[in-house]
């Protein structure tokens, strides 16, 4: 540590003390690369001979004195610039000189670097014979890179006695090395000084304008390492756009990718890379502005090429920031995933293709099992029924079982089937709106007759007035009877089992059907499983093995593709209590399909009410399928909707149409529904049709106009069914 | 009075067998055919009340049989009950529509199929006579 080395002079007696020189303000101790480490070459590099040369020529003949460049220890780099007459005559004679490099007397090493880098300032010394140099510190930041020393003059009258001396030591005759020194021009104290600043100044200032240089460099070096990195990754593309969307910089891997040379796309928005829609949609601006907000989009989707052709990306944008400003660009990363997307639909082409074919397989199969299936039902149930002649008692309870396992096979075949049609798509759904009131009444009646053979209490709790619910009924009722029957499977006898439907609280537009049993209940670990294809829960009663375990599988996906959820709460030995929520019925959901855009722009919605008349008994009940069917062919699909039976408004004969249409349109559906109903000979009624126009408040959003015109027409219904009432 | 003549289509004949025995016992005649080509000639044959048709036949499916019933003057009015073990989801609307009075999914229901069976016959009960 050369800054803890205690300074010395050689002989502090004789000669007059160090002058320090402060260093001038701002120079030396600037902080910059004070806390980069530097390493070895870059100090080197910042000590490179040949730079320093120049200045230290330039400086060494101005200044007259003698200039060199050394290390931290105090050993001259290169060569001594400038060399003054006897510091050149005594060391060119003496060999294998020790101590100071710019001193004449031999033996001491030079203090003066040594305390130039321990106190950051200018440090003179001088030798016996009166020779005198300085010594500059480098410093960059804290770091000790070196010093320059500069000298060999003298400050005063040389000392022929001294000189004596040195002769002695070097070999050199004492005349020869007097008339040497005399000749040498001393230089005053005050004039080293100065030199010394200017040459601190020149000093540091040299130092850091070489490493600014240096560190350029090196950028440049990274800078062209990174684009050789960038334009490595050709299946990638880089660019960067600024902040209105202009590319500003350009991959070689985009021009490979977007087929866009750099001269052509550069200040070139990047919306053109973007598919039409996409940007009539704003969809660029968009994802800027959401970059801006969050940092960072992952988006998916169509890119086009310069040739037009369309090809499927990933992209990233990153928002590029600086201090000065918040945003100054975006960075974008693309990935052409057109062949990843090719494989992803293979694979699924192919999962469809081994679906379809276990569909067919399994299809095949159930429809081969089905055929003994039947002749074994119908032989055992002509022998049971005692179409062949009485049976014993004991006859009569064989046979019975047998019954019993043809009907678990035969429920056993049409679960397989339903599973391979969940995993084709092949189960059609057809919501409607369904009064689940009916619906879990009718349910509990076909559910009865097994609940009673064990004696099982089944009850249901509906509220009369439940709201009406979207889904598809018969799959509705599956779901609840599979679900009812399963608890009967595990109920016990006497037990109880009931079916509830409740609002949900913090949700209007769901319902929440429940199915709770006192069974044996399920483990929470095989809650979790249940529901999982071929579910069979370990360590249960022989009755749960009495089914395929597909039941809760189908189940599941029935209800989640009504848009609802399935689930089971339940406690070992306590009973389980099935949970399954279904989507509310709601007009506006019905007018969404046919207030669209382009319906409504028109301004007018027209509600057409085709009275029939009430007709007495059971046939004009029966007729009512029908006469739907017809009046569902006399609309435009797209554009009108026959309203579901509304507070039974059917059983006094009326059937209301919404359609997307004024007076001319009306008049169509309505020549169109009296032919078609004219030809319906089981209606011997006249049908008086009349249309109520609803006008569309301009300039608001479409599911402000779709709620204004569900309310509007909710009135109108009403306002007509009332009168109605009234004239009869 | 001669009890209602029910025409069984159906390539298996333990189903035939099985479901004979059943429609006697509810005071039904019976006459078979065991493919597309026969029920139709059957049909003609015997003017039965009432078709209880399978779709997979050999020698023309139940759809064929359906079409061929419908198109004639003579046997268009005769009700068809179709029995089959076809899924109902693809095939009983395109039943239905082709003619068929009702869909049954094998194996039946006894009573329901015994009750639709009632249900339909008394409407189409007596079969109209050939004009010679």
């Amino acid at each position: 540590m050369i800054a803890d080395r205690p300074g010395r002079t050689d002989s502090p007696e004789y000669f007059p003390p160090l002058i320090p020189i402060s260093l001038p303000p701002g120079g030396g101790s600037a902080d910059e690369g004070g806390t980069v480490e530097l390493s070895s070459s870059l100090r080197a590099d910042l000590l490179d001979l040949d730079a320093w040369a120049e200045i230290l020529t330039t400086y060494g003949r101005t200044m007259k004195i003698a200039v060199a460049l050394t290390d931290v220890d105090g050993h001259v780099l290169g060569k001594c610039h400038n060399a003054q007459p006897l510091w050149t005559l005594v060391h060119n004679a003496a060999r294998n000189w020790t101590g100071c490099p710019f001193c004449i007397s031999t033996g001491l090493p030079c203090t003066a670097v040594a305390q130039a880098l321990r106190t950051s300032r200018v440090a003179m010394a001088h030798d016996r014979a009166g020779l005198t140099h300085l010594a500059v510190p480098l410093l960059l930041g804290k770091q000790h890179l070196g010093a320059i020393i500069a000298g060999q003059v003298f400050t005063r009258y040389p000392d022929p006695l001294q000189l004596q001396r040195v002769a002695k030591g070097s070999g050199i005759s004492a005349q020869q090395l007097w008339n040497v020194a005399r000749k040498q021009c001393p230089v005053s104290i005050s004039s080293l000084q100065a030199s010394a600043d200017l040459l601190l100044v020149l000093g540091q200032a040299f130092l850091r304008q070489r490493y600014s240089a240096i560190l350029e460099g090196k950028l440049a070096q990274a800078n062209g390492h990174f684009r050789s990195l960038v334009d490595g990754l050709r299946d990638h593309a880089l660019f960067t756009v600024d902040a209105t969307g202009k590319v500003t910089s350009w991959s070689f891997g985009a021009d490979r990718m977007f087929g866009h040379a750099v001269a052509g796309i550069v200040d070139q928005n990047f919306s053109c890379m973007f598919t039409r829609e996409d940007v009539h949609n704003h969809v660029p601006e968009k994802q800027l502005s959401e970059a801006l907000r969050v940092g960072r989009v992952e988006d998916e989707g169509w890119r086009i090429r310069q040739n037009g052709e369309r090809f499927w990306a990933n992209v990233n944008i990153a928002a590029l920031s600086t201090d000065s400003s918040p945003v100054c660009g975006f960075a974008i990363i693309a990935q052409d995933m057109t062949e990843r997307r090719k494989i992803v639909i293979v694979l699924e082409e192919a999962r469809q293709e081994r679906a379809r074919i276990q569909e067919k397989l399994l299809s095949h199969v159930s429809h081969e099992l089905r055929t003994p299936l039947t002749a074994v039902y119908l032989f055992t149930t002509n022998v049971l029924d005692g179409l062949l002649g009485d049976l014993t008692p004991e006859q009569h309870e064989h046979l019975t079982l047998a019954l019993d396992n043809v009907k678990q096979l035969q429920s056993m075949v049409n679960d397989l089937l339903e599973t391979t049609r969940v995993e084709t798509d092949k189960l059609a759904l057809e919501p409607q709106h369904v009064n689940l009131v009916k619906l879990i009444a009718e349910v509990l009646i076909t559910c009865r007759a097994n609940a009673t053979a064990k004696h099982i209490n089944l009850r249901s709790d509906v509220a009369p007035d439940f709201p009406f619910v979207w889904a598809d009924p018969a799959r509705l009722r599956q779901i609840l009877i599979n679900l009812i029957d399963n608890g009967i499977k595990f109920t016990r006898e006497r037990g109880n089992i009931s079916v509830q439907s409740r609002h949900i609280e913090e949700d209007n537009d769901f319902v929440r059907i429940s199915v709770s049993d006192t069974g044996c209940g399920i483990s929470p670990e095989n809650c979790a499983i249940v529901f999982e294809r071929l579910a069979q829960v370990k360590g249960t009663t022989r009755a749960s093995r009495s089914g395929l375990g597909l039941g809760l599988y189908i189940s599941r996906d029935l209800v989640s593709r009504q848009g609802g959820r399935i689930w089971v709460e339940s406690q070992l030995g306590h009973g389980s209590t099935f949970y399954l929520t279904l989507p509310v019925f709601s007009l506006a959901k019905l007018y969404a399909r046919i207030f669209t855009a382009p319906n409504l722009e028109a301004g007018f919605v027209t509600l057409i009410a085709v009275d029939l008349g009430s007709v007495e008994g059971a046939v004009w009940l029966d007729t009512i399928p029908e006469i739907r069917r017809i009046l569902e062919r006399c609309i435009h699909p797209g554009q009108d909707v026959l309203l579901p039976s509304l507070n039974d408004a059917e059983q006094v004969g009326t059937f209301f149409i919404v359609a997307c249409t004024d007076a001319n349109g009306f008049s169509i559906i309505a020549r169109r529904i009296r032919t078609a109903l004219q030809d319906f000979s089981a209606s011997k009624v006249k049908p008086a049709i009349s249309s109520m126009t609803v006008l569309l408040a301009a300039g608001q959003s479409r599911e402000g106009q779709i709620g204004e015109v569900t309310t509007q027409i909710e009135l109108l219904v009403q306002t007509h069914l009332v009168g109605k009432t009234k004239l009869k | 009075m001669e009890n209602p003549k029910i025409l069984i289509v159906d390539d298996d004949p333990n189903l035939r067998h099985g479901l004979r025995t059943r429609l006697r016992a509810n005071h039904y005649d019976t006459v078979q055919a065991s493919d597309g080509y026969s029920a139709i000639a059957m049909a003609q044959k015997e003017r039965p009340a009432l078709i209880i048709l399978d779709l997979g036949l050999p020698a023309g499916d139940g759809f064929v049989v359906l079409k061929r019933l419908q198109d004639s003057d003579t046997l268009s009015n005769i009700p068809v009950i179709v029995l089959t073990a076809r899924h109902a989801d693809s095939n009983e609307q395109q039943a239905l529509q082709a003619g068929a009075t009702a869909f049954f999914q094998k194996p039946a229901d006894n009573r329901e199929l015994m009750a639709m069976i009632r249900a339909t016959l008394p409407n189409a009960w007596p079969v109209t006579a050939l004009p010679s």
